[in-house]
């Protein structure tokens, strides 16, 4: 299987919901398989300053979810999308309205920060069996035998699926989502050496990963790196999609 | 390795509160249940939380009579569950204190702490001078400009305060900013949730703790008066001075009632009452009633009272009020306002603005005819000075 080389972040609605289409076609031409795209929440609690600004600019400038998830429908020139959002915002729309929101968009999968195995098993099943499952999260507190039952949990669909609906999430250290200091890439290596003893399916590393080399390391560790709050914040100051994603693919 | 919570996660009939932390917190919740639940068995702890109860917060405190403002309201008799008196003058001290021991059991080298009022903060800083531990006490700009004094007796026992600059500053966005940093740091440090909200075990944590309070007063009604009370009030922000207070009396016939508040007005943004204006949600880790806007976005609050803005009530107290057990009712500010002075006037007694808001509902209680009342007077006022300074043109 040959290896998704970046999976990048971006935050509805921000700068605009006017601009997404154009982002995820610019991503998708230049071979992006699978992105991530938040669904701006008021109290982030997982996320750093950068996606926390980036999402009170999105909902100070109307980006409810519903509007979000209506700006995709149709979209077919896009990367396959995993929504990364909060779970009450999914909650207040109810699972109906969702589903029938998702139908028509390019979303794949949901990763439901504060949304552990068990919490809401009738809503996870159901989301489920309509085609969207739950992306497993591990984290550097997760013990090896907690992530084989989270991974089993939420279980991959196997080699036929896309990417997107097959990762786990690998937390690569405590904290929040963003750059910050630059991250110690050396228990990460024994980490993913431990999860590829327990599973064979894809596995993706975020939080704190922003430069060329950090991102080549993960790939060169058999996994795929996810950009962020670093290109949230290069788009923020003007950069192009094209320019920063091409940036931080391999040539 | 604890890989399941074994204490029930939900309250009530409708199933609040639960776990929905992300995956980096959820090891350090299931050790901290383990750790509680091993605590409460162990009588060494168990001594050391009493001793440190009485004779470093000074338990347990009065049920003061306070005969000329229960005739001036046209109550028979109204009794003060004096929380005021406790060192660092609020209920706040019962649980911060506890989990502080707790910390100190399971390893952990520093206490991270949110704060709206400052008085869970000051209560943090305080025992963790007393424990020798770190402290760091999270705190929005908008109630460190209301609540000064607070402030500088937090940084006098050795705390780092951080200013929280988001949202509103207020309580919402200081405990968002405890979850952060506790996310970076719970290898070492221990998050002391100062009320009955957040995550499972942190509900039964602080609950368990803040019980004191209701057993004391349960049992110094019985010996002081002739019988239990009629009515049992106490104010509500998160909850933990509500449950504290009153549940205790859950399985006694009289009437248990909790009040939050109203603030300046009924609309959305304009208060802080969420039995009425808020709907089933999940905030900061738990099911509960949240004021919302119908996007899931938490909304605005807003209330005189640094300690009683919190968008949601607590999953515990928020079931006991589905459920029936305790009544929810709302003070708006100037009503607060007015009954601190009234108070402060008839008893010689400076009230905090949060247990000014239980107060300010007693002239409703007798109007229905109620005679018999005891009330949490949950803090001193000597935070709120300011306050009543500009607000009561004293």
């Amino acid at each position: 299987m040959s290896l998704n080389p970046l999976l990048p972040f971006l935050m509805a609605g921000d700068p605009s919901l006017e601009v997404l289409p154009g982002y995820l076609s610019e991503a998708r031409a230049l071979g992006i398989e699978a992105l991530e795209l938040g669904l701006p929440h008021s109290d982030p609690i997982a996320d750093g300053p950068v996606l926390q600004a980036a999402a009170h600019r999105a909902i100070a400038r109307g980006a409810t979810p519903r509007r979000i998830l209506e700006s995709l429908a149709g979209i077919t020139a896009s990367p396959d999308l995993i929504l990364f959002t909060y779970l009450n915002p999914l909650l207040q729309l109810g699972l109906e309205p969702l589903l029938r929101l998702l139908e028509p968009t390019p979303v794949r999968a949901l990763l439901v920060v504060d949304l552990p195995e068990g919490e809401e098993p009738a809503f996870e099943t159901a989301l489920r069996a309509a085609g969207y499952p739950l992306v497993p999260l591990l984290a550097p507190t997760t013990g090896l035998a907690r992530a084989q039952r989270l991974l089993e949990a939420r279980p991959d669909p196997g080699p036929a699926a896309p990417f997107a609906q097959r990762f786990a999430y690998v937390v690569a250290r405590l904290g929040v989502t963003g750059a910050g200091q630059a991250t110690d890439l050396g228990p990460l290596t024994a980490r993913l050496r431990d999860l590829r003893g327990i599973t064979a399916r894809p596995l993706a590393v975020g939080f704190g990963l922003s430069d060329p080399v950090s991102l080549q390391t993960v790939r060169d560790l058999g996994a795929t790196p996810i950009i962020g709050s670093a290109l949230v914040a290069e788009l923020t100051s003007g950069s192009l999609i094209r320019t920063s994603l091409g940036a931080r693919l391999p040539r | 390795m604890n890989d399941a919570f074994t204490l029930p996660t939900r309250f009530g009939t409708q199933g609040l509160g639960g776990c929905y932390a992300p995956e980096t917190l959820m090891q350090p919740l299931l050790d901290l249940e383990a750790a509680f639940r091993a605590a409460l068995e162990d009588p060494g702890f168990q001594a050391e939380l009493k001793g440190e109860l009485r004779h470093f917060v000074g338990r347990p405190t009065p049920l003061t009579p306070a005969p000329r403002l229960a005739a001036k309201l046209g109550l028979k008799a109204l009794l003060l569950k004096r929380e005021d008196l406790t060192h660092t003058g609020a209920h706040k001290i019962n649980n911060a204190l506890a989990q502080a021991i707790l910390a100190r059991r399971m390893g952990k080298t520093e206490i991270i702490a949110e704060t709206g009022a400052g008085q869970h903060g000051v209560a943090a800083a305080a025992a963790c001078a007393r424990l020798g531990l770190r402290c760091t006490v999270y705190m929005g700009v908008t109630d460190m400009a209301r609540q000064a004094p607070n402030v500088a007796r937090m940084r006098l026992f050795g705390a780092t305060v951080v200013p929280v600059e988001a949202g509103q500053g207020t309580l919402k966005e200081a405990v968002n900013e405890a979850l952060r940093a506790w996310a970076g740091r719970c290898t070492e440090a221990h998050y002391i949730l100062g009320s009955a909200l957040g995550p499972h075990p942190f509900p039964t944590l602080v609950r368990t703790f803040q019980t004191v309070i209701g057993e004391e007063a349960r049992a110094q009604a019985l010996e002081q008066t002739s019988g239990l009370p009629e009515a049992v009030i106490a104010c509500a922000g998160g909850g933990s001075n509500g449950l504290g207070l009153l549940v205790p009396f859950l399985g006694d016939p009289l009437r248990r009632l909790a009040v939050e508040a109203g603030g300046h007005g009924p609309a959305l943004g304009e208060h802080a009452a969420r039995l009425d204006g808020g709907r089933m949600g999940v905030l900061h880790g738990c099911k509960t009633l949240l004021l919302q806007d119908e996007h899931g976005h938490t909304a605005e609050t807003a209330s005189v009272s640094a300690g009683l803005d919190y968008p949601a009530l607590g999953p515990e107290l928020a079931a006991l009020v589905l459920d029936g057990q305790v009544e929810v009712r709302r003070a708006s500010d100037d009503e607060a306002l007015a009954a601190a002075r009234l108070l402060c006037q008839m008893e010689g007694i400076l009230p905090a603005l949060e247990s000014s808001h239980a107060l300010a509902l007693l002239p409703s209680l007798a109007a229905e005819g109620v005679a018999t009342v005891l009330l949490g007077l949950s803090g001193r006022g000597d935070k709120d000075l300011s306050t009543y300074q500009s607000r009561l043109e004293i």
